[in-house]
């Protein structure tokens, strides 16, 4: 969730096998996507299946334990890049399932420019039920960017009380929230500018 | 998840990461076992100084905490971590949403709050009613006593998780009853849930689901997932 402008730049790709149908051998596969997703410019790769690179104590780490079976992301925030990665994915034919979210209008275009026709789109249809226990939009944005909900309130409102204190900036707020998302999809760029509204700073 | 209480020296940096905020600090700290839902946060991210948090050994029903509220947890039915589903995501494969139906995804307690049980059940069995039949590959359908009404097994209905998904399938031509369902039951549950809608695309990109929605006044939102239609095999379609 969030508005238009920030999610433009908040794009997310992601790889997976189907148990049972594809997931044999599909470990090098997985890791070789992340290569080049991050060659390609992105800005985190993640494997939700072992953690974050922080967590897993380092990108190589990581990149050295992705195994068969597991889901691994990499977020953009040029969709220009986006476009070239979604081709180097297609050139490269890993015959697994490739998952991009982000802005419909973006991510469309972004298949379009890469030769490739979408097959199933899942769309959001938001809250319900008893939205009033609900903090802030602006706190949601920044919770619902792990879709584990890993990014806790409390944590949220700790970091922008940082930031408020001059104690960091946000971009290491953004950092920060970046630990607990165990799939590394978080995206801190985007998080450092919503901290930056959230403390009301200009720096 | 348990802190050794002669150990804990109350510094606070475990607290901000529970994202049921189920740590309260006074002299020492203290998680609310109710409220928490074993996610693994704070173990994992606190760096606790005096290494006071500590896993306990988990039994049924609280195992159902961690199953479906601890990212890194591998459920047995899919094979997979996370919340344990396919969902949508490998739809190129699976064929598991065709066209002439909708792919629906009912996430209980998200954002936030988390949810017990006893809601999860009031969404299943309002569904049921619909005649839906729930993924078999799926986590939450797994704790079901009785798929076909939507029942949960008894002992974990006061069970708290970060989240639990319903997922099924439904046709098209059912969307409004589908809808009318679930304003029902958001009128009476204690927590909150997100819904997700998955559509097979038409061959021209567009989604028949959004034609529905706009004329019947459902919000949906401007961003969200899509299938490129890479993998292989791709599943025969009629």
């Amino acid at each position: 969730m969030g508005k238009a402008q920030s999610l433009k730049h908040d794009i997310v790709l992601l790889l997976m096998p189907s148990k049972g149908v594809n997931h044999k051998g599909s470990g090098a596969k997985l890791r070789r996507f992340l290569e080049i997703c991050r060659d390609l410019g992105a800005i985190k790769i993640g494997d939700a299946r072992l953690g974050n690179e922080y967590y897993q104590g380092g990108q190589e780490k990581m990149l050295d334990n992705v195994e068969d079976l597991a889901v691994v992301q990499a977020v953009f925030t040029d969709p220009k890049k986006v476009a070239q990665a979604i081709e180097a994915v297609k050139e490269a034919d890993f015959g697994l399932s490739l998952v991009i979210s982000g802005l419909f209008q973006e991510v469309r275009r972004c298949c379009a420019e890469a030769g490739v026709s979408p097959h199933t789109i899942n769309e959001s249809l938001g809250r319900w039920g008893r939205t009033d226990k609900l903090p802030s939009e602006e706190i949601l944005s920044l919770n619902t960017m792990c879709g584990h909900g890993m990014v806790a309130v409390g944590l949220i409102k700790d970091v922008v009380e940082r930031i408020k204190a001059k104690e960091m900036t946000p971009e290491q707020g953004g950092e920060e929230l970046f630990k607990p998302c165990m799939c590394g999809i978080f995206n801190p760029d985007r998080a450092a500018e919503l901290l930056r509204v959230l403390a009301g700073t200009d720096n | 998840m348990l802190i050794v209480q002669d150990l804990c020296i109350a510094c606070g940096q475990c607290k901000p990461y529970c994202p049921m905020g189920a740590i309260a600090i006074d002299e020492v700290a203290q998680i609310d076992l109710d409220e928490c839902v074993e996610c693994g946060s704070c173990l994992r991210m606190a760096d606790c100084p005096v290494d006071a948090i500590y896993q306990q050994e988990l039994v049924w029903p609280r195992t159902v905490r961690s199953i479906l509220s601890d990212p890194l947890t591998i459920t047995e039915e899919s094979g997979i971590s996370g919340r344990g589903t396919e969902e949508m995501k490998t739809n190129d494969v699976t064929g598991r949403f065709k066209r002439g139906e909708v792919g629906v995804g009912i996430e209980m307690g998200r954002p936030v709050l988390g949810a017990r049980f006893r809601d999860v059940e009031k969404a299943a069995m309002a569904m049921a009613c619909l005649g839906v039949k729930f993924e078999k590959a799926n986590p939450t359908t797994s704790l079901m006593s009785d798929p076909a009404a939507g029942k949960f097994k008894e002992d974990i209905l006061d069970e708290k998780v970060l989240s639990a998904i319903l997922e099924f399938s439904i046709d098209l031509s059912r969307l409004e009853n589908l809808f009318d369902t679930l304003n029902k039951v958001a009128a009476s549950i204690d927590t909150v849930f997100s819904v997700s809608l998955a559509s097979r695309l038409e061959p021209d990109g567009s989604v028949p689901a959004d034609a529905i929605m706009e004329r019947i006044g459902i919000w949906h939102g401007s961003n969200g997932k899509i299938n490129a239609g890479l993998a292989r095999p791709m599943t025969k379609e009629e």
